[in-house]
């Protein structure tokens, strides 16, 4: 029983399922309580261990089937006198081609232990994943899976010739039968491999539809998406908000609690009588300082600067403060707009209500003029600036030192440029002058992008 | 060992006035006799909840309940110190404070003095506990019922998680707590958010969905024994397949059992679609929803075999 479980989790693992060694030891506790007998039984005791989740069941359950009914030693086979026949015959095939790993995934899988051959099949979907590297790249994917096929199909040849060898060994039933067991196994790797019949995703889906969905827009250029894909953006981002702040949270959750701060407690407690009403605890996890934004919202910036306004304030928490500013040609603080709005109401209301002048050319040298006489004091040692825009600012004066003393004055200044970076330094764009006066130039074209940047921003 | 297997979970529970499907029962069991905790998933209202408090009657235990939120924090969890009661006893022994403090040279001193003195102040004396820490401290075995720990935060989860591993805890100020006797835990959960894999792998798994057939009629018959033979087969049916439809919410077990009981009081003894439709407001919460049933109440009443012509 032991080794039955422990090659299920083995084979549990290779389709994706958090099987760990607890809970495998748990399994076999338990099935000492139940009755195993009870193939129901055996199932439930199973799955309550290995599936943890709704989202996992189905797959379990496929798997399980799978292990246990299709692909069990003797199942398929009318009686179990077949099996050391089918092991024999695969133990002599095996001999043919000894140094063919596909070929002995494939007789194992024939022969009615599917592990290895499930274990290829989920290498080559992992790869299927990553994006084709060069022109067909793909190829080498179809050329396995090919590879695979034809490892079954010359198992499948082998049995039946060796089968149809000494045809006074086996009485003519038997052979039938292993043949027709041998040709159902055959059909049922060909169904796996191509791709008709996928156990390592069955209920998968569920959870990846949003990883696919990231992996669709994540690459996407701000500037190309429809207003669906704007609206489908936003919920992919609710998504990446929560992950994000989980990390966060999960970062900075205390090993131990934080012990009293016995001192500042009763200093604290000086304003009541002496009575220590309010504790103080060490370790306080640390906030992440404040965050000043200046957004371009110009022509084809603002798709970008509203995604990363989402995203900060969805994230408000882990900062001090957030405050915004969006510029064309002048500044408007909408900090409030965000503090009164709903995210995408907010973000919905920007161009509406700040006061800004959309007709007039981009002039980043007056935006910095104007925050530097009226908002310099927003920024200290604590603050991160973050600078979102293309740079081009009509060849009119960039105020180069007025950015340096901004920069002299916060942390770091970080400027984020959603332009494609092979236009960056053409035309009227400043980005060679910028550039040396901040901290950081990060592009931010696409979503991955975004999501990096903000990653290191909150860990 | 409480119970002594599988089936007399399911007998037992039921004494208690659930009803519950073999999983459940199986789950229940395995975590009893082992001293894991189970995790509960399920869309709302398909007694998770319940269970919990099932297995405390059944077991004859005290259920603590510890109802998470968003922003619940360990000091509400655990236990939180009595400043009241603090306060009482340093006016009590105000003249004590004073000697002590006599002749300290500087402020910071006297602090200092008084900071020696912090065992007086925090003992368990001025503990108050909540939920976890009454339940590790009871001399009496008890049902931990942690109810809906996706809304709680991922930090308390991680706290949570140092808990249900040790079952002890320790309090900065006293030292550590260790349970005396390893309570049941239930955890529940909407699926709001994924829990973590460390807190998974310590639990065991339970998934309730929205009953059966079989299991949903005799929770029904359990809470209305006086409910009709035919009305109840049609109320269970026309539920389930008012459950297929695409609906915001679909009704849960609390809401069949509500419908039931008002068609009773309405001594309605057979349903038609006009009744369906007529009682709906109890049945579905959201206005698009019975919208999206009426729509479709011909397939409704086809699927639960209900006649157009009945007299309600
Ligand atoms: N298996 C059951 N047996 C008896 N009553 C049940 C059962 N499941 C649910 N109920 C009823 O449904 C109501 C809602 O269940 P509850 O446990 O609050 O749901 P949840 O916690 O899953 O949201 C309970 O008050 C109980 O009356
Ligand atoms: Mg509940």
């Amino acid at each position: 029983m032991d080794r039955l479980i422990i090659r299920f989790a083995t084979c549990a693992r290779a389709a994706g399922l958090m099987v760990s060694q607890a809970e495998v030891m748990d399994t076999l506790t338990h099935l000492a309580l139940v009755d195993v007998t009870d193939p129901q039984a055996f199932h439930r005791v199973l799955r309550a261990n290995f599936a943890k989740s709704r989202r996992d069941q189905p797959r379990f359950d496929h798997l399980f089937h799978l292990f246990f009914h299709e692909f069990r030693e003797d199942a398929g086979l009318s009686k179990d006198l077949l099996a050391p026949e089918a092991a024999r015959l695969a133990r002599e095939l095996a001999k043919e081609f000894p140094d063919d790993p596909a070929f002995k995934a494939a007789l194992d899988f024939m022969a009615g232990d599917p592990l290895a051959f499930l274990e290829k099949l989920r290498a080559l979907e992992t790869d299927g994943d990553r994006p084709a590297m060069a022109m067909g790249g793909n190829l080498g994917q179809v050329a396995r899976r090919l590879e695979m096929m034809l490892a079954a199909g010359k198992v499948k040849d082998g049995l039946l010739r060796r089968l149809g060898e000494n045809p006074d060994n086996l009485p003519w039933q038997t052979r039938r039968e292993l043949e027709e067991h041998f040709l159902s196994r055959l059909d049922a790797a060909r169904r796996l491999i191509s791709g008709e019949d996928r156990p390592l995703e069955a209920g998968a889906e569920a959870r990846s539809a949003y990883e696919k969905r990231l992996g669709e827009i994540g690459e996407r250029s701000f500037v190309s998406l429809t207003p669906k894909e704007v609206a489908e953006m936003r919920e992919v981002i609710d998504q990446l908000v929560r992950k994000l702040k989980d990390l966060a949270s999960l970062r900075y959750s205390r090993q131990k609690r934080g012990v009293l701060d016995v001192k500042k407690t009763l200093r604290k407690s000086g304003r009541y009588l002496g009575v220590p009403m309010e504790l103080v605890r060490r370790n306080k996890p640390p906030k992440k300082g404040k965050i000043v934004t200046l957004c371009d919202v110009s022509g084809s910036v603002w798709s970008a600067a509203r995604f990363m306004l989402n995203m900060l304030y969805s994230l408000q928490e882990c900062f001090t403060r957030v405050r915004s500013y969006v510029f064309v040609a002048g500044l408007a603080e909408v900090t409030g707009i965000f503090e009164d709005n709903e995210i995408s109401r907010a973000i919905d209301k920007v161009l509406a209500e700040a006061e800004l002048e959309y007709g007039a050319p981009t002039d980043y040298g007056a935006t910095f003029r104007q925050f530097s006489r009226n908002h310099m004091e927003v920024l200290n040692k604590k603050t991160t600036l973050i600078i979102i825009g293309d740079g081009r600012s009509n060849y009119l004066n960039p105020e180069l030192r007025l950015l340096e003393e901004m920069r002299e004055k916060c942390r770091r200044v970080i400027w984020l440029n959603p332009e494609a970076k092979g236009f960056w330094y053409s035309g009227d764009s400043e980005m060679r002058a910028f550039e040396t006066r901040v901290n950081e130039v990060r592009p931010c074209q696409n979503l991955n992008q975004l999501t990096d940047f903000i990653q290191d921003l909150i860990l | 060992m409480e119970f002594e297997n599988v089936e007399a979970v399911r007998q037992r529970l039921e004494e208690a006035d659930y009803i519950c499907s073999p999983e459940a029962a199986t789950v229940v069991f395995l975590a009893e006799a082992t001293g894991k905790p189970v995790l509960v998933e399920g869309p709302a209202g398909v007694g998770k909840t319940e269970l919990a408090k099932a297995v405390a009657k059944c077991l004859g235990r005290e259920l603590i309940r510890l109802q998470c939120y968003e922003g619940l924090d360990e000091a509400k969890a655990l236990y939180e110190w009595e400043y009241a009661k603090q306060l009482l006893y340093t006016q009590m022994v105000k003249d004590k404070l004073s000697e002590i403090i006599s002749g300290a040279g500087s402020l910071s001193e006297a602090v200092d003095r008084i900071a020696n003195q912090e065992d007086a102040f925090f003992s368990e004396r001025f503990i108050q506990p909540r939920p976890l820490l009454a339940a590790l401290t009871s001399l009496k075995p008890v049902v931990l019922l942690i109810d809906e720990v996706d809304k709680s935060d991922p930090e308390f989860e991680a706290f949570l998680l140092e808990i249900l591993s040790d079952f002890q805890v320790s309090i900065p100020e006293l030292g550590t707590k260790k349970a005396v006797h390893i309570p049941f835990v239930v955890l529940t959960s909407n699926n709001y958010r994924d829990m973590s894999d460390a807190l998974k792998r310590r639990c065991i798994h339970l998934y309730l969905d929205y009953p059966d057939r079989d299991l949903e009629r005799r929770i029904v018959q359990l809470k209305l024994p006086g409910i009709g033979q035919r009305l109840g087969d049609q109320l269970v049916d026309s539920v389930r397949a008012i459950r297929d439809l695409d609906l915001k919410k679909k009704p849960c077990i609390s809401e069949t059992l509500d419908w039931a009981r008002s068609l009773v009081v309405l001594q309605v003894e057979e349903l038609s679609p006009a009744v369906v439709e007529e009682t709906l407001s109890v049945l579905v919460k959201y206005r698009s929803d019975s919208g999206k049933v009426r729509e479709n109440i011909k397939k409704v009443a086809d699927k639960a075999g209900l006649t157009w012509t009945a007299s309600s």
